[in-house]
């Protein structure tokens, strides 16, 4: 069986981009594989795969061929408006966006966007995104949608997507020697990597750390990773008093993160609101049997508590962030023994791959079994006098037969 | 109690399942329960054809006869227990194999074209709805509740189940390996036949099926081929041999070890057998080698070379065979 494959692949800087990286070995393994490439004619295949997140720059192309051949979606983020918005508006294509906001909330949807594009109402995709997903236009083409956590699962079937959903682990990386950094320490030492902007929370943990440095002078928060346009992390450091205890790093490359957080006793990664999204980098830190502390949101929520602290995002995150965070450091050892147990019980590599090719399998011949079933189905029904097809599918589809 | 053993039948043939099914109706009877066999044809081919008769199943309905409730179904293989009851118990025999275990091996019937790519996963999918329905699943050996492990996340408890009720006996070994069952590719007697070549042992084949006469073709003068045996042959032939040959590849579980057992001989299977390694263990109650000719020539000549080894195997096996009851298996079904 031959399958299109669409993602953005490294040297591109995506989450995605390193999650094809790691999946599109093992995938070749079991299926026939051909990467489609940006600008380039569709390659033929009995299915496509299309890798969606919500960097218009990196998957608007991956959008365009879903919309021209419908395939099996994988759904890395729910919130999409981004993504929407970049290859509506940002194409010169208004009426699109309109139609994606009217599929999202009816004639009100399409009003609220009729006051983004006059400039009456500040752009959605910047202010609240996650009231306004827009992954529906992205389901409609979806014969088959992938999922990494229950949360998007929900989310999806709430919007309406009514065909086959297979919920696939995000794959953890194979387990190499990581030589921990020997240029960065503290006691404890807490690294917080990625994209820093308010949506990770950098605000809240900056205070919780500042309070943590009061009973552990010796702790050092370590930050790696781009700071959003409008966050001016150095000023808020000024404040807070904590030039001292902080290492910033900006985007580091994949072997020097692993080393850096190699070198790290506790990994935090803060979410609110949540887009949906899974963390490579907190897969990463359970693959290297980190103590681990998250956001109670999405996805994060759905890894079982003996394996990672999660913080409930309430009027008491600040100080329970610095509780959370002082105990993992206390506790290091036996949480990331549960890490590394669970990483590899739930996010094996070869499981993950299993688990795609069975998913493609299904999807690439699904629809012609279930016609076929069908057809025999109501080929004998109608030899006696029993011709309601509809009936007969629906009958079919509720005792599981059919999909 | 009402009970219902939903079991699929193959028209012609008639093999370890079919006598399984008569016998839990039976013993359910002999324990004063209303029993009865519910049976549909089944074929498994051409590709999707098993969907269709799975539908068949999920389409009868069993919760009531003549007025009266069923209070409970008792199903034994794929798709019989595809069927809906809110009291249904599934007691795996094994599930259909193709789609699994045998994907992508001679024995598998799935080809790489995407329907057939789909049929299997369509078999997966149902295989999970139709059982997870179940309010326990029980499976006839740990190789088959290790199955429904692996391949659809369910968890089974290890029920196995007496062989069919006959008048076992033994007798002095006369020096043959003794093989009984249908002769299909998957009972591997081929391999017990081109042993004989490599021995001085005599093999005697009980026993119809489709690979007979490649069988036939295989084999030398050691080989007798006795075609289809009455019951009070059957347990004669057990009786007077030396041991008894069962390897067929990764089975799920096999009534022969137990039969076996109860005439109180050893058993000649091999390291990949699957479930009969539940019950052979070598040296203590029969012969585990290699699957490989002259490795089981070498377990035959010694079987059939150390009698008084071989009688005290054999005991030891009946022993365990004794301890699977039909009272123990009821009590769980019906619990």
């Amino acid at each position: 069986m031959k399958v299109a494959y669409y993602s953005p692949l490294p040297p591109s800087r995506s989450g995605i981009a390193d999650y094809s990286a790691l999946l599109l070995p093992a995938l070749r393994e079991r299926v026939d594989v051909v990467v489609a490439e940006q600008g380039k004619r569709a390659p033929s295949a009995d299915v496509a795969l299309y890798h969606v997140g919500n960097d218009p720059d990196a998957h608007g192309w991956i959008v365009d061929a879903l919309h021209k051949r419908p395939g099996v979606v994988v759904l890395h983020e729910y919130v999409l408006h981004h993504l929407i918005s970049g290859i509506t508006i940002g194409r010169g294509d208004g009426r699109g966006y309109l139609d994606a906001m009217e599929r999202e909330l009816g004639v009100a949807g399409r009003l609220l966007g009729l006051g983004v594009l006059d400039n009456l109402l500040p752009l959605l995709w910047e202010t609240q995104p996650e009231r306004f997903p827009l992954a529906g236009t992205i389901l409609d083409d979806a014969r088959g949608l992938i999922v990494h956590s229950d949360f998007v699962a929900r989310e999806a079937r709430r919007a309406g997507y009514g065909g086959p959903l297979w919920r696939i682990p995000h794959p953890a990386w194979p387990m190499h020697d990581v030589t921990p950094a020997d240029d960065v320490s503290g006691d404890p030492l807490i690294g917080c990597f990625g994209f820093l902007n308010m949506n990770k929370r950098i605000p809240e943990l900056l205070q919780a750390f500042a309070s943590l440095r009061e009973t552990r002078p010796g702790a050092r928060l370590l930050l790696a990773g781009a700071a959003g346009e409008r966050f001016d992390l150095s000023r808020r450091l000024e404040r807070l008093g904590l030039r001292d205890g902080i290492t910033r790093l900006d985007y580091v490359p994949e072997e020097r993160m692993w080393s850096l957080m190699a070198a790290c006793d506790v990994l935090v990664n803060l979410r609110f609101p949540t887009m949906g999204e899974t963390s490579g980098s907190v897969i990463r830190g359970l693959s290297l049997g980190k103590a681990i502390v998250v956001s109670d949101v999405g996805w994060f929520s759905e890894i079982p508590c003996e394996v990672v602290l999660k913080v409930l995002v309430d009027d008491y995150e600040v100080p329970m962030l610095e509780a959370a965070l002082g105990f993992a450091a206390d506790h290091a050892a036996e949480l990331g023994a549960n890490a590394r147990a669970y990483v590899e019980r739930e996010h094996d590599l070869s499981h993950v791959a299993d688990a795609y090719a069975a998913a493609l399998e299904s999807a690439a011949g699904g629809d012609a079994v279930d016609d076929a079933v069908l057809w025999r189905i109501a080929e004998a029904a109608a030899e006696v006098g029993i011709d309601d097809v509809a009936a007969l599918a629906r009958a079919a589809r509720e005792s599981g037969i059919i999909e | 109690m009402r009970v219902v053993v939903a079991a699929p039948q193959v028209p012609f043939v008639r093999g370890g399942a079919e006598v399984m099914a008569e016998d839990l109706v039976n013993a359910l009877r002999a324990r004063g329960h209303e029993a009865e066999l519910v049976t549909m044809p089944f074929k498994w081919y051409p590709g999707a054809r098993v969907l269709d008769q799975a539908f068949l199943w999920r389409l009868a309905d069993l919760t009531e006869s003549d007025g009266r409730a069923i209070d409970r179904v008792i199903a034994t293989k794929f798709p019989a227990y595809c069927v809906r009851h809110p009291n249904k118990v599934a007691w795996v025999l094994h599930q259909f194999r193709q789609a699994y275990d045998y994907d992508r091996t001679e024995l598998g019937q799935f080809s790489e074209e995407p329907f057939d790519r789909a049929t299997r996963h369509a078999v997966e999918r149902l295989d999970k709805v139709a059982l997870g329905e179940a309010r326990r699943v029980f499976a006839t050996s740990r190789n088959v509740a290790n199955r429904l492990k692996r391949f659809n996340d369910i968890d089974a408890e290890v029920l196995p189940h007496p062989p069919q009720t006959l008048d076992y006996r033994t007798a002095e070994p006369e020096g043959y390996v003794f093989s009984v069952g249908r002769l299909d590719r998957a009972k591997r007697l081929d391999l017990l036949i081109e042993a004989a070549k490599h021995g001085s042992f005599r093999v005697v084949i009980a026993g119809v099926g489709p690979d007979e006469e490649r069988l036939r073709g295989l084999a030398n003068g050691n080989v007798e081929f006795l075609g289809r045996v009455d019951d009070a042959e059957l347990t004669d032939l057990y009786g007077r041999c030396s041991a008894v040959y069962y390897a067929p590849i990764d089975e799920d579980f096999g009534m022969v070890p137990y039969e076996a057992f109860l005439a109180e001989k050893p058993v000649l299977t091999t390291t990949d057998a699957g479930g009969p390694l539940e019950v052979v263990e070598d040296r203590r109650t029969g012969v585990v080698v290699a699957p490989d000719a002259e490795d089981l020539a070498r377990g035959a000549a010694y079987l059939t070379g150390h009698v008084d080894e071989a009688k005290a195997w054999g005991r030891a096996g009946r022993s365990i065979a004794e301890r699977v009851t039909w009272d123990a298996c009821v009590d769980a079904l019906l619990s």
